[in-house]
């Protein structure tokens, strides 16, 4: 986090990446799927949600790990920034996702583990939010809230990898519904998607830059 | 070690023992909820319902039994600050709620049972299952009562921490049970058995690595 919050060379390649998926993620060719059609095309935009999710809540928490080794507040700041920009991310593929489902599945939330999963996930965050929130003392409410992180954090593994395997999900790729790789579609959509992954995940953490900057400054005028 | 340890329980018990309200309050609960579902679902409980009712039971039984683990440490805390490492007030605390919620279990399922009935086709894996599930549930809670005794608004937080953090032992043990509740085997329940107990070591070695820091907080 210190070494994006020095650097700038990186946030030029997220505008330069971005710009490719959206032109590419809405212009390029894109093989016809049965039910799918056009609106393979989420892919660029949802799942890419779900990787800078994960990411930021990934970096969200080795902040807290860091906060409670050294005890220095911009720790804090940041894992809990980051964990902000993270649960935005997780309603963003949330609402992508709901959308996508309507065309697809019919309707917006038709009890897939997936779905399911990801909104106790997120509701693990709301939680930490709401914990940070109830206590007053700035010592106290880091510490705290950082071991809720950590644990939190080690309860979302679990509950996004390996329960929805327990039953079959309606998520393409899953349970027999044609998938993304099982096609092995064109190498467009492909080099699209991982640029997509990589693009959101970055403006992911420029947010959380700005954000952290921002909390930093005001934390200054404080003391 | 053991010496500290075997205090630290004894003094649980005694609290227990002495102000016996608690524990009476969480009998008198067991039973007023079990009446209520009782007469919600007489006549149409299916062999699944009867599961996930039996589960969701368990879910707030522990959640009220535990809650109170680190709430009424309050005015003691200081006390034995000093004097014990935190690492040995967790391991106390997870065995005597361990134990303490396998109490409880045992009581609520012989009160369900009577009349809800005992529909479980296997049922020495499904005790197994229950043991191991209540393990997670007990330690999960217990550490999740540490966190939300710092706040002002504590049953609520502990409701609002809890719920989440639990779900994933609450699926997978709620999953378990009801295969065995219709029939299934310990061989079809074995790879989950053992997610499920993963998940139990993750939960008890974090809250032992992370109860320090909230302890000194």
């Amino acid at each position: 986090m210190n070494y994006l919050m020095r650097t700038k060379w990186w946030k030029w390649l997220t505008m330069a990446l971005l710009v490719y998926v959206v032109i590419g993620g809405f212009l390029f060719p894109v093989p016809r799927l049965p039910i799918l059609n056009e609106t393979i095309r989420v892919l660029h935009f949802h799942v890419p949600m779900w990787f800078g999710m994960l990411f930021l809540f990934v970096a969200s928490v080795v902040h807290a790990i860091k906060y409670l080794s050294s005890g220095k507040i911009e720790n804090d700041i940041m894992s809990n920034q980051l964990a902000i920009v993270g649960t935005l991310f997780g309603i963003l593929g949330m609402l992508t996702g709901m959308f996508w489902a309507t065309f697809t599945w019919g309707e917006p939330w038709s009890s897939d583990p997936k779905q399911n999963a990801s909104a106790i996930g997120l509701l693990i965050y709301f939680a930490y939010f709401i914990l940070r929130g109830s206590i007053q003392d700035e010592q106290q409410k880091a510490k705290v809230s950082a071991v809720y992180n950590i644990f939190a954090f080690a309860a979302l593994v679990p509950l996004l990898f390996i329960l929805p395997r327990l039953t079959d999900s309606l998520h393409p790729g899953n349970g027999g519904n044609p998938g993304f790789n099982a096609y092995d579609l064109d190498s467009n959509l492909r080099k699209v998607f991982y640029t997509a992954v990589i693009g959101w995940t970055l403006l992911g953490f420029w947010i959380a830059t700005i954000k952290i900057r921002y909390k930093l400054l005001l934390e200054k005028i404080d003391d | 070690m053991l010496k500290q340890l075997q205090w630290l329980i004894l003094k649980d018990l005694r609290i227990d023992w002495r102000t016996k309200y608690p524990a009476a309050g969480i009998l008198l609960y067991i039973t007023s909820l079990i009446i209520t579902s009782y007469l919600a679902f007489t006549g149409f409980i299916e062999r699944e319902t009867w599961n996930a009712l039996f589960w969701l039971i368990l879910l707030f039984i522990s959640i009220n039994a535990v809650a109170k683990s680190f709430a009424q440490e309050d005015d003691r805390s200081a006390y034995y600050f000093y004097l014990i490492k935190p690492s040995r007030i967790i391991v106390a605390k997870l065995i005597y709620y361990g134990v303490y919620q396998l109490l409880l279990i045992s009581v609520a399922l012989s009160v369900f049972s009577l009349f809800l009935g005992f529909p479980v086709a296997t049922s020495g894996p499904f005790f197994l299952n229950l043991i191991i599930g209540s393990i997670g549930l007990s330690s999960a809670f217990t550490m999740v009562s540490s966190i939300s005794s710092k706040t002002n608004n504590n049953a609520v937080m502990m409701a609002i921490l809890g719920f989440p953090v639990i779900i994933p032992i609450l699926i997978l043990s709620i999953n378990n049970s009801q295969i065995l509740v219709l029939g299934g085997s310990l061989a079809d329940i074995s790879t989950n058995l053992i997610t499920l107990l993963s998940v139990n070591v993750i939960i008890i070695a974090l809250s032992f690595i992370l109860f320090p820091f909230t302890w000194k907080s």
